[in-house]
């Protein structure tokens, strides 16, 4: 029983990485009023970008950071597609999907059925991996998990603590009053895209460099929407992403420990929907107060001096 | 004057995203000569599944390189709904003398398409359903699962062997019934476990279900799903220091887990599009249903085609011994490597489902020294006795 707590919750963790990296960069891109909904194709070019690498320099590090620099490059398209040219985001984010999944399959095609040469190592916390049970959940896992969580902690900060923040959170909510007050509208946003499409290719590293170690095509297996719910769920605050992450990842490992005792796989899988529609829900109930403080310029393309 | 630049950038987005799809079909000629065969393959998966559609690719790149006569064309990832129009594609505009269709899900369509063109020739794998013009064919592994049942029976420790299912239908659950035979007349106190995924092509929830399955206490693993990730797992965990067995399924896959991966079964599809084209070359096709064995050389041993069994786990094969009826006392290797003689001398010399087999629910379906039928085989819907849970509705 020890083993099946100790997997859940270590599973739990890995599983729910990945999609707490791309919610933080999905929170912070609709925060300053971009809807990106080319989460999956971001991801899916970061896995293949980082996978690549690894493979050809033998560092993961190095990896890790084309995935990042892969996302950036890949969401620059939906930036200049949504703020420069002010298109309809949902249309160019569903074709960034669609882009980056037949791209990354495109690239990846060669690598396929390749295993990774070099593994990056779980890096273990001295003294505090030794505590039972916490020590062997919490403090022995690989870089990701611990960068996500200091990532998912400073966006905090950077979103409700700095000036930046609230410049940032302004441009998403009256983009007109933050031109007035001095701000470049495009600047803030593309910078926030770009933020987002780092995270989100960071978040499609770990599932090919951690989580399956290998590239295969439909490696993101639908994540990139899960992230999209998850960033409603938190109600587009960070800290709450956290809850999200895990508790959708929990949800996905439990739909194979729960199985045997007759509970099908397809009802769990259904969970992290059924939560966002709860979220809203309770939202649309809640009369009087604005709860769900989704961005209110969000998907809203601005141009300039335009009231 | 916002609403020119919005069409610019969806035309412009679209434009790319062409440019990928188009980019990605794949189109290979041989040079001409004077009888030329042209046969055009619809994939139901991506190639890089590393799995089903992979494996057939493989089989098509063999034969491409073997026949200096033969031109072939691919369409991968083609849903079941959509093979009507692909079939029509090949036929009309690419002129191809012979379609293969490779998923279960294009039977009617090929059926109907051999009605509509008379004078094409039609290959359907996996269905049962033939014409003038429609062949079947199919390579059937469930002589492998038995060997690697009988490896994972005799080196499991917990007693605890696991199975991640693809979808609970016949040809699934017949295997996971081989398998577990091989268990049984290696080690009868070994029970098999057994969680579905509902997908043959899901990396993450195979790896889930997986580390479920280990978390339970299993520590040997067999599996249908098209990727590497229960492979991986077992690496995973073995690396760590707890050993847990694996066994590759339908590709090599032993490189994923040099330390976990002890056998597997592989599919040869290239000897098969060998027969069937060379046949269709001499005039002498006919629309018999091929159902390849291990006899046929479609169905081999391994975890890599190099090595039927991963050298690492040979003597703890060979310490553990058995006894069985009709070789008496007998290491698990030599039992191994005496089984797989048979089963290439055919299904008369040894075959893993021969009764008595009772389901897990106490019931004889296989009296005693009955060879099951290949209409039994193909419509197979419950657990063998050492099999743990009900096959899902």
């Amino acid at each position: 029983m020890d083993s099946i707590l100790i997997s859940v919750l270590n599973r739990t963790l890995v599983a729910g990485t990945p999609l707490l990296l791309a919610t933080l960069g999905e929170i912070i891109t609709e925060r300053s009023g971009i809807l990106n909904l080319g989460i999956e194709g971001m991801m899916a070019v970061g896995a293949v970008a980082g996978f690549i690498v690894t493979l050809a320099t033998g560092s993961p590090w190095l990896g890790m950071a084309s995935a990042i620099l892969a996302g950036i490059l890949i969401s620059a398209i939906h930036a200049f597609v949504s703020i420069s040219l002010k298109a309809n985001q949902v249309v160019s984010g569903l074709a960034l999907t669609m882009l980056g999944l037949g791209g990354a399959s495109l690239f990846g095609r060669p690598f396929i059925g390749r295993p990774l040469p070099v593994k990056m190592a779980p890096f273990r916390i001295p003294i505090l991996a030794d505590i039972p049970l916490v020590g062997k959940v919490l403090f022995n896992q690989d870089p990701f998990f611990y960068l996500s969580l200091i990532l998912g902690v400073l966006l905090w900060v950077l979103l409700s603590r700095t000036r930046w923040g609230i410049q940032i959170r302004s441009v998403g909510e009256n983009p007109a009053a933050s031109e007035a007050q001095g701000l470049n509208i495009s600047t803030v946003r593309y910078i926030c895209v770009l933020i987002g499409g780092g995270l989100a290719g960071m978040a499609g590293a770990h599932l090919s460099l951690i989580y399956s170690k290998s590239w295969t095509e439909g490696l993101t297996g639908g994540r990139g929407w899960i992230v999209i719910a998850l960033t409603i769920f938190a109600l587009w605050n960070p800290l709450r992403a956290f809850l999200g992450a895990y508790l959708f990842g929990c949800i996905f490992v439990l739909q194979y420990i729960l199985q045997p005792i007759g509970i099908p796989p397809n009802l769990l899988g259904m969970m992290p929907y059924l939560a966002t529609l709860a979220v809203l829900f309770a939202g649309g109930l809640k009369k009087g107060r604005r709860y769900l403080h989704a961005p209110a310029m969000l998907g809203e393309p601005y141009t300039k001096g335009e009231r | 004057m916002k609403f020119t630049k919005i069409i610019i950038a969806v035309i412009l987005v679209m434009l790319l995203a062409a440019a990928v799809v188009f980019a990605g079909g794949e189109k290979e000629t041989e040079p001409v000569e004077a009888k030329k065969i042209k046969a055009g393959f619809i994939y139901v998966g991506p190639i890089g599944d590393y799995g089903w559609s992979h494996a057939h690719d493989v089989g098509r790149k063999y034969v491409e390189g073997k026949f200096p006569w033969l031109e072939t064309l691919l369409v991968e990832s083609v849903p079941e709904a959509d093979s009507a129009r692909i079939i029509d594609r090949f036929i009309v505009e690419e002129k191809c003398d012979v379609v293969f269709t490779t998923s279960f899900g294009y039977m009617d369509d090929t059926v109907k398409a051999g009605e509509k063109y008379p004078d094409k020739l039609f290959m359907h794998c996996s269905g049962f359903k033939q014409s003038e013009n429609v062949g079947t064919y199919f390579a059937e592994l469930y002589q492998m699962y038995y060997l690697n049942g009988l490896m994972a029976g005799a080196l499991t420790r917990s007693n605890k062997i696991g199975y991640v299912g693809a979808f609970p239908i016949p040809e699934v659950v017949r295997h996971i019934n081989a398998f577990a035979l091989g268990i049984k007349d290696a080690n009868p106190d070994a029970k098999v476990h057994v969680r579905w995924i509902f997908s043959w092509y899901d990396p993450s929830k195979a790896k889930e279900a997986a580390e479920a399955l280990v978390a339970d206490g299993c520590d040997a693993l067999a599996f249908t799903e098209d990727s590497p990730a229960v492979i991986e797992v077992g690496q995973e965990h073995t690396e760590k220091g707890k050993p847990v067995f694996t066994f590759g399924h339908y590709s090599p896959m032993q490189q994923f887990g040099v330390d976990s991966v002890v056998s597997g079964q592989l599919v040869d599809w290239g000897v098969m599009y060998e027969k069937i084209l060379k046949d269709i070359y001499d005039g002498t096709w006919s629309n018999e249903d091929l159902w390849w064995l291990a006899a046929e050389d479609a169905a081999l041993l391994g975890g890599s085609f190099e090595d039927k069994i991963n050298p690492k786990f040979t003597d703890e094969l060979k310490a553990v011994t058995v006894e069985v009826p009709d070789l008496g006392k007998i290491n698990v290797y030599n039992l191994i490597m005496k089984r797989l003689d048979q089963m290439n001398q055919g299904t008369d010399v040894f075959d893993p489902f021969v009764g008595p087999i009772s389901d897990n629910k106490g019931k004889v379906r296989i009296p005693s020294g009955v060879k099951a039928s290949k209409g039994q085989l193909l419509s197979i819907d419950y657990y063998v006795d050492n099999i743990v849970g009900d096959v899902p509705k």
